[in-house]
């Protein structure tokens, strides 16, 4: 069992530690995209002074639930991030990430405008269509490692991607959508003005819209968390596979448009299926 | 002693049926009805302290009870060959028929009824069931009074028709226990048909054509499981030479020809626990008052099936057999779920999301490990309070709102808060952490893990039923805080067994490291000492309110503490927000000035165009029918393999 001030340093680093790291990455991620599109792009910081300036912005709201319903996602992320530095159970990890998903969903629903009604069901179907890929994914890891526990990644001799390398593939294609990024970016559409307006968000504001950013900082770790156990044995290598991964979300995320979700869902579940399919069969014979 | 509790759990509903069928005043009937409630529930707990035992009864008040129990049975058939003919029905006369021969000639020929005494065995897993049968089952025949009131009201009827109603919901309480405790397969055989015709009763309770027609169904695919049920009872009778379930547990062959009545018994497991392609029947238990459907579905009826499947599964562990059940199983739990996505009527979400998690309950018996076979119970007994609780809050919603439909239910909160909110708790502990359906589904999913096929089927299933959960919780919560909340006043009679539920649902999660301890290890030590070669160790270790095992581990309470600590944040902020200022809905700058309500788009000549939401039903991708059609087909050519792959 872990001891005591090994838990206190994950919850001090999962609590705390985390949403800055991922609030760093998302000032990194804009910065980046900005590059691509040719922009100069706003300072490293620029998360965190949107954060301070949504906190400090009244509070407006159409229905009470909404700030229970934020809260309570802030608090399952962070809860899920914890749970990933203690090493605990990943397919608990992942269920306790799923709380935040579902509360988002009903505070987006709570209000009964079209725009984030559509929205809370177009984020409906993207965790319909990321949760299998994602719990397979967390099968493979069984098979090769014999269990769900974290800790028994990190006991591995040699980097889990040599013998997951199609769960690999798979999981990046989940993590594109948990990243909200095109051609998944179907339910919040975080670029520009479109149909949906912000979809899911768009009834959040002020302090409340604060609570969600930051609660997408916690989900940011805990989606580059996992990644970096795909390189587990040494820490560069957890770097590089990281650093390597996101840019390729950022680099999907600007050459691609916006997709439907019919295509969404039978994509994701055609290339991720067949994939899963393949590597556990090569696993398991 | 024993005998006390046995008399109270089995015989006593019978009499008070027939107190609440002979006496036609309303409260002697209510008093009857929860006073059996009451001692049924203090007779299911004092069971927990007296388990594991035998004991066999041959006569009772002077009436040699086995050759009761055959007349019975025969008077039973007889009975079921008389309704196919009232109503027509070639192939209950047929199926009905065909077991009056069989029974016969098992009963004549076969059978040496020198020592005819009537066992029962007292198992953890026989009293899991008890408990839930006993204290969901009560809880809901309490609920049922006000609620039938509210129904013949509706109804307009002149003679009341609750004396029956009421005496053959008891029955189904007495019979359940009856079924889950016997251990003579021959009297499990009566208990199993008396269920069908309780269930053809209720379900047909209130006469209409589409109630009869139903119960028709019930009745017809009921037989089918009865006669798959007799079947495999000559089998092992004529193999074995015993038909005492713990014996045929024993000395089941496991393998060739002799695997055929094992698989006879899934199939009439199946056949109760409406799994595809049977599912039919409890969908059209629907048209029952809700008090049926909530009884059917939670704490009896289908519980019947995954019982029989997992009191055998012992006797089939690493065979064929297994294999395929838990394929069968998998399937029906995906099938099932994508089929709940296109509907918009309540109850018929419900329906099938019981198919559903009946069908992993079934994969998790398939799979056969102690992991599994813990969270088949786990499965068992949340699912049993959860639904229960889910039931009730859609008939007394529907009672309110005369209608099922979810997308009547948008904002119901402001309507009905209480329910409302019961409601969504019941679906949130459907599918979240740290409640226990979804530690069962954790357990099923790591004990499923290395099994390609069964795995993946989990995994699509587990995510198409957060979607159909997830949009009918949150669509209760859509309003806007404009005009505030109507205070809701129930029924004492409706309030508390609502409120017991909900409590049950979330109590019994934080316990269930404790349940655990309590029903599962020593369950799976009975497995042991009933099947030698079977060596199970218990799955996990519990310390501090944590389940752990190597695989992997679930901190039931410190997820509590974490929850405790969110509901209060929560709660808080919810507290201060009544503070903030009122917003009224995006609507892209097009808000109508003229209208009354500020949720309107200016439409032509600045007419205002009402807001409308609906949820994605997703009918254009997953029609039922045609899924229906498929997965029926891919379910009997499943169940065929399960039959005929053993061999």
């Amino acid at each position: 069992m872990m001891s005591i001030l090994g838990f206190l340093l994950a919850l001090v680093v999962g609590v705390f530690v985390a949403p800055i790291l991922g609030g760093l990455i998302t000032g990194l991620d804009r910065r980046i995209t900005a590059r691509i599109q040719s922009r100069l792009g706003p300072p490293i910081l620029q998360p965190f002074y949107d954060v301070a300036k949504l906190l400090g912005k009244e509070k407006l709201l159409n229905n009470s639930w909404q700030a229970f319903c934020a809260y309570v996602y802030l608090v399952a992320a962070a809860t899920s991030v914890v749970l990933f530095f203690m090493q605990s159970d990943l397919l608990l990890i992942f269920f306790v990430q799923a709380v935040g998903a579902v509360f988002l969903v009903i505070g987006a629903m709570s209000v009964p405008s079209p725009y984030s009604q559509i929205g809370a069901q177009r984020e409906l179907i993207q965790v319909l269509t990321y949760e299998p890929l994602l719990v397979l994914v967390l099968a493979g890891i069984y098979v090769h490692t014999g269990t769900f526990k974290i800790s028994g990644i990190y006991a591995l001799e040699e980097p889990m991607l040599l013998k997951l390398p199609l769960l690999f593939l798979v999981l990046g294609y989940a993590l594109t959508i948990k990243l909200r990024k095109s051609p998944f970016d179907i339910s919040a559409s975080a670029h520009a003005h479109q149909e949906i307006v912000r979809g899911v968000y768009t009834e959040f504001s002020g302090p409340y819209l604060a609570i969600l950013e930051i609660a997408h900082f916690y989900e940011v770790i805990l989606i580059l968390g996992l990644v970096s156990l795909f390189w587990s044995t040494s820490f560069v290598g957890m770097l590089v596979l990281v650093a390597l991964t996101y840019l390729a979300e950022i680099l999907v995320d600007n050459v691609s448009s916006r997709m439907t979700w019919r295509w969404m869902v039978t994509s994701a579940w055609a290339v991720g299926l067949t994939l899963t399919l393949i590597n556990l069969l090569s696993l398991t014979m | 002693m024993h005998s006390t509790l046995m008399f109270i759990l089995i015989v006593l509903p019978f009499l008070a049926a027939i107190a609440c069928a002979v006496v036609p005043v309303k409260q002697v009937r209510s008093a009857v009805v929860v006073v059996t409630g009451a001692l049924l529930v203090v007779a299911s707990l004092l069971l927990i302290g007296k388990v594991p035992f035998e004991t066999s009864f041959t006569s009772m008040a002077g009436l040699p009870l086995a050759s009761m129990t055959q007349l019975a049975d025969f008077l039973l058939l007889g009975f079921v060959l008389f309704l196919g003919w009232k109503h027509k029905h070639l192939g209950i006369k047929i199926l009905a028929g065909a077991q009056l021969v069989i029974l016969f000639a098992l009963e004549a020929f076969m059978m040496d009824h020198h020592a005819a005494s009537m066992a029962f065995v007292a198992d953890p897993l026989s009293l899991t069931l008890v408990l839930i049968i006993s204290i969901v089952g009560s809880i809901i025949c309490i609920h049922a009074i006000p609620y039938m009131d509210n129904h013949e009201h509706h109804l307009h009827l002149t003679i009341s028709r609750q004396p029956r109603f009421f005496a053959w919901l008891v029955v189904l309480l007495g019979t359940m226990n009856a079924l889950v405790l016997t251990n003579d397969l021959l009297a499990f055989y009566f208990f199993f048909e008396l269920t069908t015709l309780c269930s053809y009763m209720l379900i047909g309770h209130d006469g209409t054509e589409e109630a009869t027609n139903n119960s028709v169904r019930a009745l017809y695919l009921g037989s089918m499981g009865g006669l798959a049920l007799l079947l495999g009872a000559v089998f092992f009778q004529n193999m074995l030479g015993s038909l005492e379930i713990q014996e045929i547990i024993k000395l089941a062959p496991s393998a060739g020809y002799a695997m055929l009545p094992m698989a006879l018994l899934c199939v009439a497991a199946f056949v109760k626990s409406a799994q595809a392609p049977f599912q039919s029947w409890l969908l059209g238990a629907m048209v029952a008052p809700t008090p049926t459907s909530a009884l059917l579905h939670s704490s009896t009826m289908v519980k019947a099936g995954v019982y029989l499947v997992l009191r055998m599964a012992p006797g089939f562990v690493d065979t064929t057999l297994s294999t395929y059940v838990a394929l069968f199983g998998a399937f029906t739990f995906l099938a099932t779920a994508l089929l709940a996505v296109s509907q918009s009527n309540a109850k018929r979400i419900l329906a099938y999301s019981t198919v559903s998690n009946l069908g992993l309950i079934i994969a998790c018996a398939g799979i056969n490990t102690p992991a599994a076979t813990a969270a088949a119970l786990f499965l068992i007994i949340f699912h049993a309070v959860s639904k229960a609780l889910l039931f009730l809050c859609v008939g007394t919603i529907e009672q309110r709102i005369e209608s099922r439909d979810i997308e009547d239910m948008h904002g119901l909160f402001v309507r009905m808060p209480v329910t409302a909110s019961l409601a969504v708790i019941g679906v949130l502990t459907m599918i979240l952490p740290p409640f226990g359906m979804l530690m069962g589904k954790w357990m099923a999913i790591e004990s499923a893990a290395a099994n390609v096929p069964v795995i993946m089927m989990l995994a699509l299933g587990s995510a198409i039923t957060l979607l159909y959960w997830a949009r009918w919780a949150g669509l209760l919560m859509s309003h806007p805080l404009q005009g505030g909340v109507t205070p809701e006043v129930q029924p004492k009679l409706t309030k508390y067994p609502l409120v017991a539920l909900c409590g049950g649902a979330v109590l019994l999660s934080l316990l269930s490291p404790w349940i655990y301890s309590a029903l599962i290890v020593p369950m799976i030590d009975m497995v042991n000492l009933a099947n030698p070669q079977a060596m199970f160790e218990a799955p996990y270790v519990t310390s501090k309110g944590m389940l752990g095992a190597d695989s992997g581990v679930f901190p039931v309470a410190p997820l509590f503490l974490v929850l405790i600590v969110g509901m209060f944040l929560g709660l808080r902020v919810l507290k201060n927000a009544q503070g903030a200022r009122e917003a009224s809905i995006y609507l892209a700058g097009a808000q109508s000035r003229t209208a009354q309500t500020p949720d309107s788009f200016v439409g032509p000549v600045n007419q205002p165009v009402k807001v409308a939401n609906a949820n994605y039903y997703l009918t254009r991708l997953l029609p039922e029918g045609k899924v229906t059609c498929w997965v029926n087909t891919a379910a009997v050519l499943l169940a065929l393999l399960l039959v005929v792959g053993g061999l």
